[in-house]
């Protein structure tokens, strides 16, 4: 009897604890859309999404830079990051040697662990510099000095997940390989990498996730300048700038367009998200 | 073996392609001018520092923000010290007061800015630092505190901080005032208000200040509210300030300093020069002589 009423008390905590969660998501959506649907329909959802000129000030509230901005340093870390995160995935899985790996992970764990506001301090000083002297004239901050920023900062999600994607195929699939003539090489990249497509996809998601909502590394790279990027070294601004960088201003409008530019990548995440999900439900 | 071989080979080739596809393309906009593109560098739009500037140089008309559009865009001022340092083509803003020896001030008009030219007005970019009150809160200790600020004491506080004192009513004593008071606003006039905070409660340790960081126009309205007894402003009060009965005084001026690496040759700038940049109407330093 004790045990049970016990299991069911335990049973009523953890609901709790789940309830919680999602009703701190739910309120996150509530506080989003109620506080950022109404700027949108006072700025005209056309004027907000589809202009590219912010000059609150004036009374401009375009987002259009700020969204291609968004998707540009997302697209650019992954170009960056998901070939350097499989090879060094693949690397660990299949080449690496056993004395190597170890010390190997951990400093993958470690450039995980390091907070973002070094990140772009790093980039600020290091990199920026790097882009003078290699594009001479430019001023160093941009899309690509972002992506490269950025493509460091998801290598320790994209390597992790691609590893353990590799790491969970079975192993019959690599001795029949083997088996049948195929090099090692050949059977890492023709067997297992494609067995582990799926697991690498997510990879990817996730990297491109945490690159479009990181903000304190960018917007010391970025340039931050809200207008539709003309080329790689384009100053950039993407909706999470957009917002640190005048919400303490903010009030009024401007305030309520900030939030709803939350909203727009709120759901530019979750497009993601669903279209990932549909890809992997149809795959398999 | 020989499969992995030819497969590497085919990998390292294409990668090869890949980079020196991309080398060019990328090169292509440096190489093509040798002079030196002019990098601008501004501060967020509804910041205090930007609409000083924007205003001495008449970068708005009309309703319209002429800055060039493709202007680098920092809510730091740290960040907008770090970039100039490194980049010889760059150019930005800061407060007087946190000018130092890495980065090269320039002269406008000839008058290069400093406590002094700014004190006789030779220098005309610069911006008042203010204190607000609501008319009417009696309130003795924000009354003895205001007279500090603007004594001998406070006001070579403010000196010593690098901005330009204005008053001058003589020297102060504590009456022992006690109580509490909230100084909030502009994270611009912060830094100096926390050091006469400290100076203050040394004098006269009945009182107890806290100090809040938050903005100008946060400043203003909290003031307006009741929610501080002091408010701290880094620019004049807007009409619709002035209508919520705030009782401005200044306690300092501060010049806006034009910023560039030491390795700029260029020291000296006029007027409108910094506007031409500014608007886009002038894109590269060798245009300018």
């Amino acid at each position: 009897m004790v045990s049970s009423r016990k299991e069911t008390w335990l049973q009523i905590l953890f609901a709790g604890c789940a309830a919680l969660c999602i009703l701190s998501v739910a309120l996150i959506c509530w506080f989003l859309f109620a506080n950022g649907l109404p700027a949108i329909v006072k700025i005209g959802p056309l004027n907000f999404l589809g202009s590219a000129h912010w000059a609150p000030s004036q009374g401009h509230y375009g987002i259009l830079a700020m969204i291609v901005g968004s998707i540009c340093l997302g697209l650019g870390s992954a170009l960056f990051g998901v070939p350097l995160g499989v090879l060094t995935a693949v690397y660990l899985a299949y080449y690496c040697p056993k004395k190597l790996y170890e010390p190997l992970k951990s400093a993958i764990d470690l450039l995980a662990g390091i907070p973002s506001v070094v990140f772009g301090f790093f980039g600020l000083v290091v990199l920026v510099g790097w882009m003078q002297k290699v594009f001479v004239g430019s001023s160093g901050k941009g899309i690509l000095c972002a992506s490269l920023l950025l493509a460091i900062m998801i290598l320790p999600t994209i390597v992790s997940v691609s590893e353990n994607a590799l790491q969970k195929i079975d192993p019959s699939f690599y001795e029949a390989s083997r088996a049948l003539g195929a090099g090692h090489d050949h059977t890492v990249f023709f067997v297992c990498l494609p067995a582990a497509a799926r697991g690498i996809g997510t990879a990817a998601i996730l990297g491109i996730s945490r690159a479009i909502g990181e903000t304190m590394a960018v917007i010391m790279v970025a340039g931050n300048a809200a207008i539709l990027p003309a080329s790689i070294l384009s100053p950039v601004r993407t909706l999470t700038t957009g917002i640190v960088l005048e919400m303490s201003y903010a009030s009024g409008l401007h305030r309520q367009a900030l939030i709803a530019m939350g909203a727009i990548l709120f759901v530019l995440i979750l497009i993601m998200n669903i279209g990932f999900f549909k890809a992997r439900h149809r795959n398999g | 073996m020989k499969t992995s071989k030819t497969m590497l080979q085919k990998v390292g080739a294409a990668a090869l392609t890949a980079l020196m596809i991309g080398g060019c393309s990328q090169s292509n906009p440096a190489s093509s001018s040798s002079a030196s593109p002019i990098s601008v560098l501004s501060r967020e739009d509804g910041s205090g520092t930007r609409s000083a500037f924007s205003e001495l140089f008449q970068l708005e008309k009309d309703g319209q923000d002429l800055t060039v559009p493709d202007a680098e865009i920092t809510n730091s001022t740290a960040v907008m010290m770090a970039t100039v340092t490194q980049n010889p083509n760059a150019i930005g803003y800061i407060s007087l007061g946190s000018l130092n020896d890495t980065i090269k001030a320039l002269a406008i008009d000839g008058v290069k800015p400093s406590v002094e030219t700014v004190t006789d007005g030779t220098y005309s970019i610069s911006r008042p630092f203010l204190i607000v009150e609501k008319e009417g809160a009696e309130n003795e200790l924000a009354a003895d505190f205001k007279e500090y600020i603007l004594s001998d004491q406070g006001q070579k506080i403010i000196a010593d901080a690098g901005y330009v004192p204005i008053a001058n009513s003589g020297s102060w004593s504590s009456d022992g005032v006690s109580g509490s008071l909230t100084v909030g606003g502009s994270s611009s006039v912060t830094p100096v208000m926390e050091k006469l905070a400290e100076d203050y409660q040394k004098q006269n340790d009945q009182a107890e200040i806290s100090v809040l960081q938050t903005d100008s126009s946060t400043g203003a309205s909290s003031t307006a509210e009741g929610v501080y007894d002091i408010g701290m402003l880094s620019r004049e009060l807007k009409e619709e300030e002035k209508s919520q009965s705030l009782i401005s005084t200044p306690i300092a001026q501060d010049g806006i300093v034009l910023i560039v690496s030491v390795d700029n040759p260029v020291d000296s700038l006029s007027k409108s020069q910094v506007q031409d940049i500014y608007t886009g109407a002038v894109t590269d330093w060798s245009e300018l002589n």
